[in-house]
């Protein structure tokens, strides 16, 4: 590539933090993010009755449009979204005040829908819980919809199909009612990457950019746009040559059903017969049938956050249940529990906000501060664990002293040593490992090493930590390389470490889930990965279909790489030959 | 009428999901449900009356059930309570 087209495609493309993986190319459709303006209009006594009727008609309009979405798609969180949207259209006392202000302030029924939603956000706003000021932005887009019925105006997005959205921000529904259009991609100059959105559209499968300041390029002036979700990159007018690629991508990604039975099955082995294992990482209960289904060898990453705070409790019942789930999920495989990695926000008690989350009271910090929470969660491990004896491992997250690993195996003894007095059964040997993602301990490896069972390496993380970006800040979010040379070296390491304590060591970040990267790790010495269950099919298909000696000549360039640049070239010349040999 | 305190023993308080499933339960009665809270009162079918709440674990309440299914009504609510909003 001569530097001129380089210099050209780089003017084309902007930056933001990955929301939800894949690839897509489609004509750019931006959603109007204006602010609603409505004038406080009145209408004389015998229009009343008709305003009324345009009310109730706009509201059986919408719950019945939310009612289909809901029956089209029965995933869950989705389910749940539309259940909510619709109890607020059924809402009897936001009706009573819109009918009060058409009825008794002759107002237009626009403007009394309007300023009876805004009295509800307005105290919404004035909150001072965080999760009751991001719902406001769901009430803002019903209200916003039912002006729009009531007004028999055609939402900006029904022409999205095949598009790719840019929004300043997409409430849950408008995510939903888009979902039906066959995007080929979401571009959102807000949005975090825990909001409501970026999760559905991971469940949904679209790709996902946020934090990409995108009006500055006047998207809807060119004719196609490509997202890339993995990296976190929109391109504006992309050659046909990456255009065929995506082509090529998406009819890859239509026959993954297939792959995914056709490899699932497949041992996990190279092309040269060395040995690896895919494991899967596993957040929500409705993901546990996929382990088996999607060829995961066990669940690496058991995350337990979500399901505490999903179940309302951190009671040793509610955790025992969701426990014993993945291990019967995983047959005869492992199951590696991760500790509650959470920051103190999360604590009831707890209304202190962090100037800086990241590099706060989370993970074991907090555990050890609030042991009541760590026994409970060790005891109800240690329960299940007596059913699946040698399948249960532990893993700590958040490890940056060597003290804490000390005080958190000293807490897990005292909780053996109760269980054990009042008879309750428990796996004596239930292995002890820890998250390796801040830096400080991974240069501490070879130590750490000597005093626990295993290793699994955060990526997500240890880039942020290592490189110190902040990937939810919109303004250096594309400093976050999780190619950046560095996070190849200390990775290495660390595996170094590992092998020389002879502790069995594997990668549960994101990263894992990139095809490429994950030869890479191979090539390394690290042959246990658990990613997300939807990428395992295509992982395994890398791995299985080359030789261990590709795997480790691409890892000695990478090693040797001095910018993420180079990195990122070597890994795109590799793919391009591999593409070449395919054909 | 019948009248029952109640806490809110989940952990995250009374947030999106378990107003939306006390709505829904609440809204399968024909009785009225009025939900009392630091002397504030709210329509107990309104999704966004309760959230205008912003119960947090631990806050007290008092139910307020008025109609001709109030029995029925306010056992079903107070389980709800008790089982920290947990789906059926």
């Amino acid at each position: 590539m001569s530097i001129s087209t380089e210099k050209k495609l780089k003017d084309r493309t902007l930056l933001g933090t990955p929301g939800a993986g894949g690839r897509g190319v489609g004509r750019p459709v931006v959603i109007n993010t204006e602010k609603r303006v409505v004038k406080p209009g009145k209408v004389g006594a015998d229009r009343i009755g008709d305003e009324v009727e345009l009310l109730e008609r706009a509201l059986d309009e919408l719950v019945d449009e939310f009612e289909a979405l809901k029956s089209i798609n029965d995933e869950e969180d989705v389910t749940d979204v539309m259940e909510t949207q619709v109890q607020l259209l059924r809402d009897p006392e936001l009706k009573k005040s819109i009918l009060d202000k058409i009825q008794e302030q002759r107002f237009k029924a626009v403007y009394a829908i309007f300023s009876s939603f805004n009295e509800y956000i307005q105290l919404l706003e004035n909150s001072e819980m965080n999760w009751l000021k991001d719902r406001t932005i769901d009430i803002v887009s019903i209200r916003d919809q039912l002006i729009d019925t009531v007004r028999n105006k055609q939402p900006d997005y029904i022409h999205a199909d095949n598009g790719v959205i840019f929004a300043e921000e997409l409430s849950p529904t408008e995510m939903i009612k888009l979902s039906r259009f066959n995007l080929a991609g979401i571009v959102m100059e807000k949005g975090g990457l825990t909001s409501h959105v970026v999760i559905l559209a991971q469940s949904l499968g679209i790709p996902c950019v946020i934090g990409v300041d995108w009006k500055r390029m006047w998207p809807e002036d060119f004719e196609y746009v490509m997202i890339d979700g993995d990296v976190g990159s929109v391109l504006f007018e992309p050659t046909d040559q990456l255009k065929e690629e995506v082509k090529f991508y998406k009819q890859e990604k239509l026959k993954k059903q297939k792959i995914a039975l056709q490899w699932a099955s497949e041992p996990d082995e190279t092309e040269c017969g060395c040995s690896f294992a895919i494991r899967g990482n596993v957040e929500f209960i409705s993901e546990l049938p996929r382990v088996k289904t999607h060829g995961a060898r066990g669940i690496g990453l058991l995350r337990t956050e979500t399901i505490l705070f999903e179940s309302g409790g951190f009671d040793v019942q509610t955790q025992i249940d969701f426990y014993r789930q993945a291990a019967e999920a995983s047959g005869e495989e492992s199951v590696i529990i991760r500790l509650f990695d959470a920051g103190g926000d999360k604590l009831p008690e707890n209304h202190e906000q962090e100037h800086n989350p990241f590099l706060g009271w989370r993970g074991i910090r907090m555990l050890l501060d609030k042991p009541e929470l760590l026994r409970q969660q060790y005891e109800a491990i240690l329960r299940v664990s007596v059913e699946f004896k040698g399948k249960i491992k532990i893993l700590v997250p958040m490890i940056s002293h060597m003290h804490q690993i000390e005080r958190a195996k000293d807490i897990l003894k005292e909780v053996e040593e109760e269980l054990r007095q009042s008879g309750v059964g428990f796996d004596p040997d239930i292995p002890f490992g820890i998250m390796i993602e801040v830096p400080g301990i991974a240069v501490m490896a070879k130590e750490a090493a000597e005093d626990v069972d295993f290793f699994s390496i955060g990526t997500n993380d240890l880039t942020q930590y290592m490189l110190a970006v902040d990937r939810g800040n919109s303004k250096i979010s594309s400093l976050y390389q999780p190619s950046h040379p560095s996070i190849w070296r200390m990775i290495k390491f660390v595996t170094d470490a590992a092998k020389e304590a002879g502790i069995p060591i594997s990668v549960c970040g994101e990263m894992a889930s990139n095809p490429l990267y994950a030869a890479c790790f191979l090539g390394m010495g690290i042959s246990d990965l658990s990613m997300t269950t939807n990428s395992i099919p295509a992982v395994k298909k890398m791995l299985c279909s080359h030789t261990l000696a590709e795997f480790k000549e691409i890892t000695a360039q990478v090693l040797q790489s001095h910018t993420s640049t180079e990195v990122n070239l070597i890994f795109d010349e590799w793919k391009n030959t591999l593409d070449l040999h395919r054909m | 009428m019948r009248k029952k305190k109640v806490t809110v023993l989940n952990e995250a308080g009374l947030h999106a999901r378990p107003s939306s499933v006390l709505v829904k339960t609440a809204s399968g009665y024909k009785s009225d449900l009025q939900i009392e809270m630091y002397g504030y009162r709210v329509n107990g079918k309104s999704i966004l009356g309760l959230m205008t709440l912003a119960a947090e674990q631990g806050s007290e309440m008092e139910l307020i059930v008025e109609g001709p299914d109030e029995d029925e009504a306010i056992e079903a609510l107070i389980k709800l309570f008790e089982n920290k909003f947990k789906r059926e």
